[in-house]
């Protein structure tokens, strides 16, 4: 789900890198007021690299095979350090494999990174439940969210960027539909990629349940 | 320490030894110049440009050959459809089917933009090492949580792909993760599940160890002195004058609509 590069025209790009740089500041802003900032460096660096891998495995979906995308559990997990890490992993794609591209690095950044400080968002209301509700059963419904979410709200950022952009003479009804399309045509996945984010935060909350909170990855309150 | 994106950066073309901050401001700066271009007769220029700077960079063909192949299919999957539904000016009919020129005139437009912005891109990432790239990033202003991140996501990027690729065939062995069959299973999703918690558990924990070597050797701490500039020659301004005087020309030309 990257743009490559050439097919979006330079303004986009240029605003891209604009509401890149401001989401990156804020998110940077909220790391600096945390106790230690740079403690998170190396668990998020390292968890990049883990998400990074873990998102190269493809799942047999007859008659192709899909890979996850990740970013609403890597903002479950990393919090405001998601933005960055998508940030740091679309770079290192374009430099290392040609994927996604440098001038579209920014609208890709935006693409992957805001649903997953959305999903961040969205997991972190389980806090707001009171205890009287099943812990499990909110964090299993709020992380499958997190995941549909993030997947979901990507795929449409997408699909809208290439569509509303191609340098073609589609009327507006049908770029419309064709979006429409596309979109339902990947509600399955995301419904798989929700129902994955579920299973692997309960994993972790059971295992590793201080990965799931960590004071690193939230804003100093 | 020799990392798999530093493959051409020992070599000797002029494009290696420019100064990496003036090479970086003025390919970037190309790069952009040339995602602005719109119209079709700026395009051999643009080429023009592009293969004597791949020229110059003694990078070889197979390298750029390479690095095209995987995205290039990705763009022709975007593409391929615009010459039979965008545009009004039918070129070709042969019943239903037709070929627009407007939609053919697209496809080579973002065809050439793509593959000149890759080729610099890949000129700048392929004459520069890696760590002299993010020092580059970072001495023009660059967050230092985000070079360090970038810095150790690569440095164990290899480590982790390797544990998981571990752990995948220890799984398989003992009779999960069956991938070579052409189905779908649900078993498949906790199977994977429990993977990739595994592989974040596990590099977390190693993280851990990571920060407190890292502490051990005065990360974090003020910096008793800075690293020496790096000499600017004459040459290098040169050729960052040239380069940011065509990349204004490429966007002033195009914008001003000289030529059509």
């Amino acid at each position: 789900m990257h743009v490559p590069d050439g097919i979006l025209p330079a303004p986009i790009c240029l605003a891209g890198f604009g509401f890149t740089s401001l989401t990156a500041w804020f998110c940077l802003r909220t790391i600096n007021r945390s106790p230690e900032p740079t403690q998170g460096i190396p668990k998020a660096a390292l968890l990049t690299a883990a998400f990074f891998s873990a998102s190269l495995v493809h799942i047999p979906i007859p008659p192709a095979s899909v890979h996850f995308v990740l970013n609403g559990l890597l903002g479950v997990v990393l919090g405001y350090y998601a933005f960055l890490a998508i940030l740091v992993g679309l770079f290192l794609q374009a430099v290392m494999f040609g994927h996604g591209g440098l001038t579209t690095l920014g609208i890709n950044a935006l693409i992957m990174g805001v649903p997953a400080l959305i999903a961040y968002f969205v997991f972190r209301l389980g806090d707001r439940f009171p205890k009287t509700f099943s812990r499990r059963l909110i964090t299993g419904l709020l992380a499958f969210l997190a995941g549909a979410l993030g997947v979901g709200l990507a795929t449409v950022l997408f699909f809208s960027v290439i569509l509303f952009n191609l340098p073609s003479d589609l009327n507006a009804e049908a770029e419309r539909a064709a979006l429409a399309t596309l979109v339902i045509s990947h509600l399955p996945l995301i419904g798989l990629e929700g129902i994955f984010t579920a299973i692997v935060v309960l994993f972790l909350e059971r295992v590793k349940p201080e990965l799931l909170r960590n004071p690193w990855s939230k804003a100093a309150s | 320490m020799t990392l798999v994106v530093d493959s051409y950066v020992e070599r000797d073309s002029w494009l290696h030894m420019w100064e990496p901050r003036c090479k970086l401001i003025g390919l970037m700066s190309l790069v952009f110049a040339f995602a602005f271009v719109q119209d079709l007769w700026l395009l051999l220029p643009m080429l023009l440009v592009t293969i004597t700077l791949y020229k110059i960079s003694k990078l070889p063909i197979s390298f750029l050959l390479q690095r095209l192949r995987y995205p290039s299919f990705f763009l022709l999957g975007i593409v391929a459809l615009l010459p039979f539904f965008s545009g009004r000016t039918i070129i070709w009919q042969w019943g239903w089917l037709s070929i627009y020129r407007e939609g053919c005139e697209s496809v080579v437009l973002i065809a050439s933009r793509f593959f000149s912005v890759l080729t610099i891109a890949l000129i700048l990432t392929g004459t520069t090492p890696f760590l002299t790239l993010l020092q580059t990033l970072r001495s023009l202003g660059l967050s230092p949580i985000l070079t360090d991140m970038t810095l150790l996501t690569y440095r164990y990027l290899h480590d982790i792909a390797g544990n998981f690729a571990t752990m995948r065939t220890a799984m398989r062995l003992r009779g999960g993760d069956r991938r070579g069959q052409p189905w779908f299973h649900w078993q498949l999703l906790p199977q994977f599940a429990i993977l990739t918690g595994t592989l974040l558990i596990r590099s977390y924990e190693q993280s851990e160890r990571v920060y407190q070597a890292m502490r051990l050797r005065g990360y974090g701490l003020p910096k008793q002195s800075g690293s020496p500039e790096p000499a600017h020659g004459r040459g290098s301004f040169i050729a960052l004058g040239v380069s940011l005087v065509v990349a204004a020309g490429f966007v002033l030309v195009g914008h001003g609509g000289w030529g059509r």
